[in-house]
């Protein structure tokens, strides 16, 4: 549905986007993620037609972007991350307004409307001002906008920022129906759990660059391996704090797959990128030298851990 | 198949929004207040010179050019309010991006903020029609003169709601777009008159040397790009049935004479092609592909 190759955007001086190389599967819901800077928006608004890049092909539905740009608007729905609505326009009128500039039939327009208000979930509304609506149920009607034409392909840049709980949980399960129905999503976000439990693959963006692509269960199985240990233990042996954990910390790194030991306030932080049998290894070698523990858990398996990985602890 | 013909989305929600806000029921009220002021200030004078000369009905025909020439200046200054806003509001309220996400092209969204705003100033005018009708009553306006003056406004509307909207689409905000809507127009006015005295200083230098003193040479000319001539013109004409022509004719060369004899027309389209520029380069400041956004 979606291919990228080579995109490169120059702002000047500042590269905003490096050869990047994307394709996305008719159907899929792909999630975007990246710290700020990454590349994300400046992607997503060309793939839109509202920004040139550089260099670089993009496609969707094997129709040139950048060459055919009018076929792509009527191809694609985009929710831009800051949108506005206009003061004394109701509901179905904000509707009918985007649907009249795709040409599309007044009666087209009411019917498709009231389907789509009803997907998320704002029909008891349609008769009301737009800019009386709350945060969530603007970018609710935005996404039924941006599906008004019944695109093939649904941009949302950070469709869940500045939402309240509720309001997120109902976004995401407006997009889980929209992934249902076929549509192939490409949505970038900065609460990664959410990203991971609603799409089917994951890019991670990086100074213009997607440094890791691919199915979710993929890049979580990358993640293996390098979540850090939590635990509390004492070496018994030492009057003195101080000295009790700099015995701690060598007796820890004496094995190779530690690679980083950090003291907390009431706990130790052990970067470790071994796997379980290598860790009951590690508590096994704790107890031989005489240090005892008292709490000793690896932290869960998720993309925040590997995005932070990767970005080294950047994040949005 | 037959293609439907389909009003401009655009002006349909604008004058859709613009009928729900009271802005536009004060702005009518205010310039037909003002107009009201105006028929009031030249019956005042008319009736002062009655105790000096007797009651002049000749003097009351003044209303029509003075009501003309009235509303001519004050749609100079509400036209660009009006369409100041039209590109910079949307990019301050953040809703250009996703109206350029759709198929309308850039020049669409140029006519259909222009059209919008022309569709106010019909209403002004329109409104304004019964003040127009005191001068009626009391002389000086028949009613080709009065379709005239309408659609000698409605021009001027366009020519300013165009140089506004472009405005709009350079400057980020409204009220900068509105003060630089009304420097260039004042610009191209004052822009003009310097320019002719210039030229005719030069005219009358050389014209000494040859002893040709009347001689003003094409230096009127330049008024062609005034998009006020043409309202002199029509005035003159409605008034005393002399035109542009008549106050030059002994001056210009010969071959020029087809111009002042065709002025208003000539100028016309001439200013309505200025306009037609001003919309395209509008529509090149709107097409976003050309800004430039800060990376996220």
């Amino acid at each position: 549905m979606l291919e990228i190759q080579n995109l490169t955007k120059r702002y000047g001086k500042f590269l905003a986007l490096n050869n990047l190389n994307l394709h996305i599967d008719k159907g899929e819901i792909y999630g975007f993620v990246g710290p700020n800077g990454a590349g994300k928006t400046t992607t997503m608004r060309i793939i839109c037609g509202l920004l040139k890049p550089t260099s670089g092909n993009v496609t969707v539905d094997g129709i040139d972007a950048l060459s055919h740009p009018d076929d792509i608007k009527r191809k694609v729905g985009y929710v831009p991350d800051f949108f506005g609505v206009y003061d004394n326009l109701k509901v179905m009128e904000y509707m009918e307004f985007y649907g009249s500039m795709y040409g599309m039939e007044r009666s087209d327009i009411d019917e498709i409307s009231e389907g789509l208000l009803e997907l998320v979930s704002l029909s008891d509304k349609k008769d009301e001002f737009v800019d009386t609506l709350s945060r969530g149920m603007k970018q609710r009607l935005c996404v039924a906008r941006a599906l008004i034409h019944n695109p093939d392909l649904l941009i949302l840049d950070e469709p869940n920022s500045g939402l309240d709980p509720r309001a997120r949980f109902e976004m995401k399960e407006i997009l889980k129906n929209l992934g249902n129905m076929g549509k192939t999503i490409l949505i970038s976000s900065h609460i990664l759990p959410e990203l991971s439990e609603m799409c089917t693959s994951i890019g991670i963006m990086e100074r213009g660059q997607l440094v890791v692509s691919g199915k979710v269960d993929e890049i979580m199985n990358h993640s293996k391996g390098i979540q850090p240990i939590h635990m509390r233990a004492i070496a018994p042996e030492y009057e003195s704090t101080d000295a009790g954990k700099e015995y701690i910390a060598t007796i820890l790194k004496e094995q190779p797959d530690v690679s980083k030991v950090t003291f907390t306030e009431d706990e130790i932080l052990v970067s470790f990128k071994g796997d379980e049998m290598q860790s009951a290894q590690l508590l096994k070698h704790l107890f031989e030298h005489n240090i005892l523990v008292s709490k000793f858990y690896r932290e869960k398996e998720d993309l925040e851990s590997l995005f932070l990985d990767i970005t080294g602890g950047e994040q949005e | 198949m037959k293609k439907k013909l389909r009003m401009n989305p655009i002006l349909k929600k604008e004058l859709m929004v613009g009928s729900r806000s009271m802005k536009m029921s004060f702005t009518i009220l205010g310039i037909n207040l003002f107009l009201i002021l105006m028929v009031l200030f030249v019956m005042m004078v008319t009736n002062l010179n009655f105790r000096y000369s007797g009651y002049s009905y000749s003097s009351l025909t003044a209303l029509f050019p003075v009501l003309g020439v009235t509303e001519g200046i004050l749609l100079s200054i509400v036209v660009p309010i009006i369409t100041s806003g039209s590109v910079s509001g949307e990019r301050e309220r953040q809703t250009l991006d996703v109206m350029l996400t759709t198929p309308v092209k850039p020049f669409s969204i140029a006519i259909g903020k222009l059209s919008s705003a022309m569709a106010l100033v019909m209403m002004y005018v329109i409104s304004a029609i019964p003040i127009l009708a005191i001068a009626f009553v009391l002389g000086g306006l028949n009613w080709s003169a009065l379709f005239g003056l309408i659609a000698m406004l409605l021009y001027i509307g366009i020519y300013v709601g165009s140089v506004g909207v472009f405005c709009s689409s350079v400057v980020k905000k409204s009220i900068a777009a509105t003060i630089l809507t009304i420097a260039i127009g004042l610009g191209i006015v004052i822009g003009t008159t310097v320019i002719f005295f210039i030229w005719r200083t030069l005219i009358a230098y050389r014209a000494t040397l040859n002893s040709a003193l009347n001689d003003i040479g094409n230096a009127p000319l330049i008024f062609l790009f005034n998009p006020y001539s043409p309202m002199v013109d029509f005035m003159l004409r409605s008034m005393s049935s002399i035109s542009i022509y008549d106050l030059v004719e002994d001056s210009i060369p010969p071959y020029t004479e087809w111009i002042y004899r065709f002025w208003m027309p000539i100028s016309i389209v001439l200013n309505l092609l200025i306009a037609l520029g001003f919309l395209k380069l509008a529509a090149n400041n709107i097409c976003v592909t050309k800004n430039r956004k800060k990376a996220k």
